[in-house]
């Protein structure tokens, strides 16, 4: 079976590069990949040290409202909402900064994503939504009112991550069996122990849905 | 109209009790005096209309939809970003810390140096800067020119103990003799009198705590008189001293914040080397520091438990009684101490005598972690047990039975193989058909869980109707805030959303620090406390609306308040209140928790002879725990445990490099983490059989048994004994290669 981690892959770059990019954040590299955004460069001429840094304007559209903010190339989308966007939103959590917790996941066009994957740049021309997003503690979407019956949630920094991943799997599959829940938030860890009754609650929700 | 002061106590007869205290995630024993008698009790647990229910948790909403605010969200104007850089070698000392290129870089406010020069783990902190993005300090980071002196290092036990090993501290040996128990000379007799004999070496590595929420804090000091601290701690009232230090103000001038916090598990205590840069850094700029470790940082020097090397030997009658026991066992705690549980753990073993040492490598001071310890005390002494029932062909049910004199055990057990399918158990190991053999184990946990007398309680009742119980303590995940407002709402009659808590403040009433699962203990009898004094100070007020009623005969029920025949509302009741309402102080009553729980634990596997891949089918763990605040929460204490019992077993540990002193899995792509497609099916269950009407703290009890369960369920299903965590699929093919080459011999 193919995986969600397998599709959540911005199909235009191959995630080597998109790593390279990072890892550098270079002004020239963030200009060679801005072929549809508009960005400016703002490399400083600086005699030493040269470290090559510059900024880009980049307009987000996250939860449905248009946000502009001012960032580096490298860095990634995850950062841009927590330490850049003025208001933060802060419901995606910084846990490993590496791809391999899933506390940052976001719907980018509906499907999830790991936002300290995703250059800030990189999202500019897609429908970014949040666990901020999907509902409120006053209206919450069946997905986090489950988590809160089932006790799917201890310290919680896990949560908007399973809540994000379990909301967008349950758009493509109403109605799953307990192992494709398992399959469809393997890319989210839990330290505290709440696996048990995050199943439950994705299933309760996919139940309530439909109801 | 002046509030009216609450009736001066008459001196009371007081007395003496053992409590414990936790200091940096340690658990001593103090004496302290409390009432010999004080007000009334929690009555039976199950006569509670709220307590000992499912109650979803309060921060439930807020966490869903992340909205609850964190440490790691906080942005304050004109905040900087602190990092920390670490020593990439094992042993090293600084000759030359070169920072003038990085503090050119624009938007480096500050660089500062360590206070050490000389770093004895990879990873150690060298400097730190604080920058205006999180980007702009990883540049600084890279841009700090850092000459080390290398020095030599050792990074596992079995080479740090021999006597030419690199000292890893200079003025001291690398093995430490912290006790001796017993008498060898009548444990060499008892072993005389043995049948059957079992020696063996039982290791475990480093496992680490992973809290979603790395370490760390925002210091919000702008070089005034007065300081706020948000931090990611387990102990909001373990902040504001040494962070006061640091920042060169008193410690009033301090606050502490702790609204949510993303994981702790035993290792966030005090303000640490993180929140020392971060309060020098604030202190530097005049500007609030932002200082969140990195995944890697966190892995490299936040702290972890302490592995653990052990060597038993037990010798056993053929009736199942064990008679003697001896152990040399190693705290492996890195620059630190370590802890381990002295053998034989729950166990009575008739003669036993150990020697406990600690054992000193080049990595970062182990800390507290859940039930500190015992998990590692708990896997060797379960599988020796488990060993020993093998040699006598006695079913480990029974064997335990027969070695455990507490009764609570033998219930317990009793229920676990029964809701486990024991029965289905094949009594020889290894003897199932095909290549995906199914077994079964057990093991056995102990914790105190009693609580101490640092939770002060403000409950206020406002002519509002407002209820506002509040106090500094802090909710880690466990449900702190939920049970603070159930046990309100309980005595008066109230909803769960009737009442509010005020929590994770320094700034509010003194309690303990979140360890050694004191918090339920020590803060619920606080409230309940709390809760009795100020429904008789609203019973005195609301009394002569209710036909001249006496205070004590007032009752509160369904938001209604009662007496001789009359009822008015609760909005009625609380009108009557004085213009400031009410408050009464909850001191801590000792006979409202206890000291002692006990667990088991079932586990059922299924592993494949063919790849030596382990797949956990069920577990079970039956835990009681005095009156269950709430049972919601507590079922999901007992799954945690469980599941990160998973992790120590199968799973987790530390790998370190011989030569370059490094840890090779500083990051969750390689230090695997339990993950849903691991997950088997899980059954936590509340043993109500416990009927003491006293809150006991559980979370640790229930992170103990499990690692010796799996264990033992992996031997039963291919006859591998594997007596070094984790138990990775290559040491149960060796162990199946050795077998059947020892059979062919």
């Amino acid at each position: 079976m193919k995986s969600d981690q397998e599709e959540q892959q911005p199909s235009k770059h191959d995630p080597s590069r998109r790593k390279f990019l990072k890892g550098v954040g270079i002004a020239g590299a963030g200009a060679a990949i801005a072929d549809h955004i508009w960005i400016e460069a703002e490399a400083k001429e600086q005699a030493t040290p040269n470290t090559m840094s510059g900024e880009a304007r980049v307009v987000l559209d996250i939860n449905g409202e248009k946000r502009s903010v001012q960032v580096e190339p490298r860095t990634t989308l995850l950062n841009a909402m927590r330490n850049h966007l003025e208001p933060a939103v802060t419901g995606p959590k910084l846990v490993c900064d590496m791809g391999t917790c899933g506390a940052c996941t976001v719907l980018l066009d509906g499907k999830p994503a790991y936002s300290c994957l995703v250059l800030a740049v990189d999202a500019a021309n897609k429908k970014i939504t949040t666990v901020e997003g999907l509902g409120t503690p006053d209206k919450p979407n069946a997905v986090q009112a489950a988590f809160v019956e089932h006790d799917a949630l201890m310290c919680g920094f896990c949560t908007p991550g399973f809540v994000t991943t379990i909301s967008a799997y349950l758009k493509k599959n109403p109605n799953p069996s307990l192992d494709e829940v398992r399959e469809a938030c393997k890319g989210n860890f839990c330290r505290c122990g709440t696996y048990p009754r995050v199943f439950e609650a994705a299933l309760a929700a996919a139940k309530a849905s439909q109801a | 109209m002046p509030q009216q002061a609450q009736p001066s106590p008459s001196p009371k007869p007081k007395k003496k009790i053992r409590v414990p205290r936790v200091v940096n995630g340690v658990e001593q024993m103090v004496e302290i005096e409390v009432d010999a008698d004080s007000g009334p009790g929690w009555g039976p647990n199950d006569k509670h209309r709220l307590l000992n229910q499912r109650i979803t948790r309060v921060d439930g909403p807020l966490k869903a939809a992340g909205a609850a605010q964190y440490t790691y969200d906080y942005r304050l104007p004109g905040m900087l970003h602190g990092r920390i850089l670490r020593c990439p070698h094992g042993h090293a000392r600084v000759t030359k810390l070169d920072t003038e290129v990085a503090s050119k870089i624009p938007g480096v406010k500050a660089i500062i140096q360590a206070p050490l020069t000389e770093l004895r783990f990879a990873g150690a902190p060298v400097a730190a800067v604080a920058a205006t993005t999180p980007e702009i300090a990883g540049d600084a980071l890279r841009a700090i020119k850092v000459t080390y002196e290398v020095l030599p290092h050792v990074v596992h036990a079995q080479e740090a103990v021999k006597p030419n090993a690199p000292k890893v501290v200079a003025e001291e040996n690398n093995l430490q003799e912290k006790a001796k128990n017993g008498d060898p000379a009548k444990v060499e007799a008892a072993f005389a009198t043995a049948d059957e004999i079992v020696e063996a070496e039982y290791t475990s590595p480093r496992i680490h705590h992973a809290c979603l929420e790395t370490h760390g804090m925002v210091v919000d000091y702008r070089g005034g008189d007065t300081a706020t601290i948000y931090a990611s701690t387990q102990g909001t009232f373990t902040i504001p001293e040494d962070a006061a230090k640091e920042l060169g103000l008193q410690q009033s001038a301090v606050t502490s914040s702790v609204e949510h916090m993303g994981g702790g598990f035993g290792a966030k205590f005090g303000i640490g080397v993180e929140g020392m840069f971060a309060c020098r850094l604030s202190k530097e700029t005049k500007a609030p520091v932002k200082m969140m470790l990195t995944r890697y940082d966190e892995f490299v020097m936040a702290g972890n438990r302490s592995a653990a090397w052990q060597k038993l030997k037990a010798g056993v009658k053929k009736d199942g009684t064990i008679v003697a026991m001896q152990a040399r066992q190693y705290r492996l705690g890195g620059i630190g101490q370590g802890s381990q549980a002295g053998q034989p753990f729950i166990y009575s073993m008739g003669e036993a005598y150990r020697e406990i040492y600690a054992l000193h490598t080049n990595e970062d001071s182990s800390v507290a972690m859940r039930a500190p310890g015992y998990p590692q005390a708990s896997f060797a002494a379960e599988s020796l047990v488990d060993e020993l029932a093998y040699k006598i062909k006695m079913d480990p049910v029974d064997f335990r039975k027969k070695n455990l004199r507490d009764p609570v055990y033998h219930r317990q057990l009793d229920r676990g193989a029964r809701e486990i399918g024991w029965s289905r158990r094949n009594p020889v190991a290894g003897a199932g058909a095909g290549p995906l053999k199914r077994g079964f184990g057990c093991a056995v946990g102990i914790w105190g869980g009693a609580g101490n007398n640092q939770c002060k309680v403000a409950l206020t009742i406002s002519r509002d109707g407002s209820v506002v119980v509040a106090v500094g303590t802090q909710d880690l995940g466990t449900g702190t805030r939920t049970y603070t407002r159930a046990i309100v709402a309980e005595e008066f009659g109230l909803g769960i959303k009737d009442v509010k808590e005020q929590i994770g403040s320094s700034k509010l009433g003194g309690a303990n620090p979140s360890g050694g699962s004191t918090t339920a203990p020590s803060l619920s009898p606080s409230v309940k406390d709390a809760a009795v004094k100020t429904r008789l100070l609203m019973a005195e007020r609301v009394a002569p609306l209710l036909n001249n009623a006496k205070p004590e005969e007032v009752v509160f029920a369904d938001g209604k308040v009662s007496a001789n025949g009359k009822s008015v509302t609760w909005r009625e009741a609380c009108a009557a209140l004085p213009a400031a309402g009410v408050t009464g102080n909850g001191e801590w009553r000792s006979e409202l928790q206890a000291r002692g729980v006990h667990g088991v634990c079932f586990a059922e596997v299924e592993v494949d002879v063919e790849t030596g891949h382990v797949k956990p089918i069920k577990m079970v763990h039956i835990q009681d725990g005095g009156l269950p605040l709430n049972r919601l929460t507590f079922e999901s204490q007992i799954n945690g445990g469980m599941i990160q019992s998973l992790g120590m077993a199968l799973w987790e540990g530390r790998v370190m490099d011989a030569q370059l002193g490094l840890q090779l899995n500083p990051g969750f792509g390689d230090y695997k983490l339990p993950g849903t497609l691991e997950m088997p099916e899980m059954v936590p269950i509340i043993d109500d059989d416990d009927k003491r009407e006293a809150v006991i703290g559980i979370a640790e009890g229930c992170n103990i048994p499990a690692v010796g369960a799996l264990a033992n369920a992996v031997f039963n299903a291919c006859g591998v004994r594997v007596r070094e965590l984790p138990i990775t699929p290559d040491k149960i093919l060796i162990g199946l290669m050795n077998s059947s080459t020892s059979r062919a011999e």
